[in-house]
């Protein structure tokens, strides 16, 4: 028997073919080929996807808070201003259901709102819910300190009004989410407002920041905005006009002082105000800023332009006289005054303010386009441009339309609209020698130059005319103001109730200081007097002149009449040690 | 292993460890530049918080009425008021 081995046994013998081995072998050169282009793509292409995930778990982006710039006064007092506040979150998926109660009562309290209320907030559906806005830093510390898993602070700004009520209506204010509503802080948003900043970190296991990887943007804190408003004329005049409209029992009032020179506004006030750091029952009385956005006829105030109309073409001269009467009649209704008089120069007609003596002036001196022309070249009728939210124009019909009954009325201010404003802003011509000067509310302490619209000569005519008024004789003799010598015209309109005049009246004045060299202009209006008198030169005149002789004495400007003075040359210490002894004792007396 | 691989395998340490403690005192220096940061912006805060404070303090309302109802003075006036003229 041969030996056959087993290896050897031709049973064993399988021929296998070729193509099983190399199917094989490409099999395992196709994974490997798979885990190469994956080695590729996870290294090359498909890299920003790891490389996020990479950062997501060790990188966080932060933002880099950003204030709103401050609001100062002319001489840089803070009259608006953000301070850090915490708002209170609550992660309702976070708070613990079975909060204890004395946590829920604590935090209530802090929050100032009652537990039932609380209770409702952090049962709300919501994930996150504002328990609380704008909350003080030493109460969001405490609210901290309870440490309740699931509430969190956010850093946000609060905005703080120092001057309060007095101020509300220049400034305005801004809502939760730091943007201006009303004012200024609305106006000039673009520039208070600031913008934040965002930075990317690389965090630790704790959440600690370890490294700054980048900037990604760099916050942008919003600019500081200076104001012409002189935070201590303001307030004297807002005092000014509010006991006015007290003592008076009259619905509103407001009052703007200018600088004649600068042509800013030193002060501009309404009265009712509101707070605006607390501004929980607001209503719409309380935020019209009437100064610049009630119109209504001027009355006896336009009188002095429409004369300054006819003394500039030289039709009259101020010691014309002319004939008055008990009425004058163009179209359906006479044109009367309070008192009768037989015969009045130009002047005392406008110390009288008579009615008839300026509708005479005007009918027979001047065309309805000379007077349109004028009113429109002093701003009457024209937005003014000082960038303040509804500031308005006020109507001035074209002269076309005008009847010859409308002309009469118009030239003592029935029967065309404007704001306290624009009659102040008018004024500045007789203030600055016959130029309108551009007004701004931002601090801007330079003379200006103006438009020239009538001759220094008549403006000089139209000073003294208006200085009589403030002197025995005239319509407002309360407007007088100590040390000063004051010019100015009263003005009392009837208010237009629907269609008709009703038996509402408003009482103005406007005017200017001192007359030896004019600083400042200073109109008031007191809306709906009933306590008493409602002439201006009894209840507008009065307000003037606390405001005059305050602001001038603020402003440092030299008094022009009944002064003690001296000259410096022949003081010697010793006279002023005499001096001081006179003056004390009055100082301190009660 | 001749002398000049030995060389350079302490060198390679030396540097490796160097490495690390930079880092480690980039950190801590990062850290307090963050601290700092954070300072600064707190007492810009206060600052604000001060300045604030300051103003409600010397506002013309609260003057007005120190001076009027605990000091007693009366507003001046031109009457008793000695005015001086500088002669030039």
């Amino acid at each position: 028997m041969r030996q056959v081995g087993f290896s050897a046994t031709p049973n064993l013998v399988l021929r296998l073919p070729m193509w099983r081995s190399r199917l094989m072998l490409f099999m395992l050169f196709f994974v490997f080929m798979l885990l190469l282009i994956r080695a590729f793509w996870i290294q090359g292409p498909g890299n920003a996807f790891y490389e996020a995930k990479g950062v997501r778990g060790t990188q966080r982006e932060l933002e880099l808070p950003a204030s709103r710039g401050k609001i100062l006064d002319r001489n840089g007092q803070v009259i608006a201003t953000s301070l850090e506040a915490k708002s209170v979150i609550a992660y309702n998926d976070t708070v613990p259901d079975d909060l204890a109660a004395d946590k829920i009562q604590k935090l209530a309290s802090l929050l100032q709102m009652s537990q039932v209320e609380l209770r409702k907030k952090l049962k709300e559906e919501r994930k996150q819910v504002f328990l609380k806005r704008q909350v003080d830093p030493e109460v969001a510390q405490q609210i901290k300190q309870l440490e309740i898993p699931g509430i969190g602070l956010n850093n946000e700004y609060r905005r703080f009004y120092p001057e309060g009520e007095a101020m509300a209506h220049v400034v305005g204010f801004t809502n939760v989410e730091d943007r201006g509503q009303e004012g200024m802080e609305l106006s000039r948003e673009k520039e208070l407002a600031g913008h934040p900043g965002a930075r990317r970190v690389v965090v630790d296991r704790l959440g600690r920041v370890v490294e700054d990887v980048a900037i990604l943007q760099l916050p942008q804190n919003g600019k500081d905005l200076q104001l012409s408003i002189d935070s201590k004329i303001q307030f004297l005049a807002y005092n000014a006009v509010k006991s006015a409209v007290e003592q008076h029992r009259a619905s509103a009032g407001g009052a703007v002082v200018l600088d004649t020179q600068t042509g800013e506004i030193l002060a501009l006030a309404n009265y009712p105000s509101y707070n605006p750091n607390n501004r929980k029952q607001l209503n719409g009385e309380q935020l019209r800023n009437r100064v610049l956005t009630d119109t209504f006829e001027p009355g006896s105030t336009i009188k002095p332009l429409t004369v300054a109309i006819a003394l500039e073409k030289g039709a009259v001269a101020p010691n014309t006289n002319m004939v008055i009467g008990t009425k004058y009649l163009v179209g359906p209704k006479p044109i009367t005054d309070t008192h009768t008089y037989e015969n009045l120069t130009v002047s005392q007609i406008i110390q009288k303010s008579s009615n008839i003596g300026t509708a005479k002036i005007a009918m027979n001196n001047l065309s309805a386009e000379e007077m349109w022309n004028f009113y429109t070249s002093v701003g009457l009728g024209q937005t003014p441009k000082v960038g303040f939210p509804g500031a308005v124009a006020g109507t001035v019909h074209p002269y076309k339309k005008w009847m010859p009954t409308d002309q009469a009325r118009i030239a003592f201010g029935y029967g065309i609209s404007t704001s306290l404003f624009q009659v102040a802003r008018a004024y500045t011509i007789f203030a600055r020698d016959g130029d309108l000067v551009p007004l701004t509310i931002e601090r801007s302490p330079d003379f200006k130059p103006g438009t020239h619209v009538i001759s220094a000569k008549t403006a000089i005519a139209m000073r003294s005319m208006m200085e009589s008024v403030t002197e025995s004789g005239g319509t407002a003799i309360k407007a007088q103001a100590e040390g000063y010598r004051v010019g100015g015209k009263t003005g009392t309109a009837h208010k237009l109730v629907g269609k008709a005049y009703g038996n509402k009246y408003r009482a103005y004045f406007a005017g200017l200081a001192p007359i030896s060299s004019p600083r400042i202009v200073v109109a008031v209006m007191i809306d709906e007097p009933t306590g008493g008198s409602h002439y201006g030169g009894d209840v507008a005149a009065p307000v003037f002149s606390t405001i005059v002789s305050e602001t001038l004495r603020t402003l440092n400007v030299a008094p022009d009449i009944n002064i003690n003075q001296a000259t410096l040359k022949d003081v010697s210490p010793a006279d002023i040690q005499t001096a001081s002894a006179k003056v004390q004792p009055a100082v301190f007396k009660r | 292993m001749n002398r000049a691989t030995l060389t350079l395998l302490i060198l390679l340490l030396v540097c490796a460890l160097s490495l690390v403690a930079a880092q480690q005192r980039a950190r801590k220096l990062f850290i307090s530049l963050d601290r700092a940061q954070i300072e600064e912006y707190k007492l810009n805060q206060d600052w604000l918080r001060l300045e604030y404070e300051q103003r409600n303090l010397s506002k013309s309302a609260r003057i007005r009425d120190v001076a009027r109802n605990q000091l007693q003075m009366v507003p001046i006036s031109p009457e008793r008021t000695l005015y001086l003229k500088e002669v030039k």
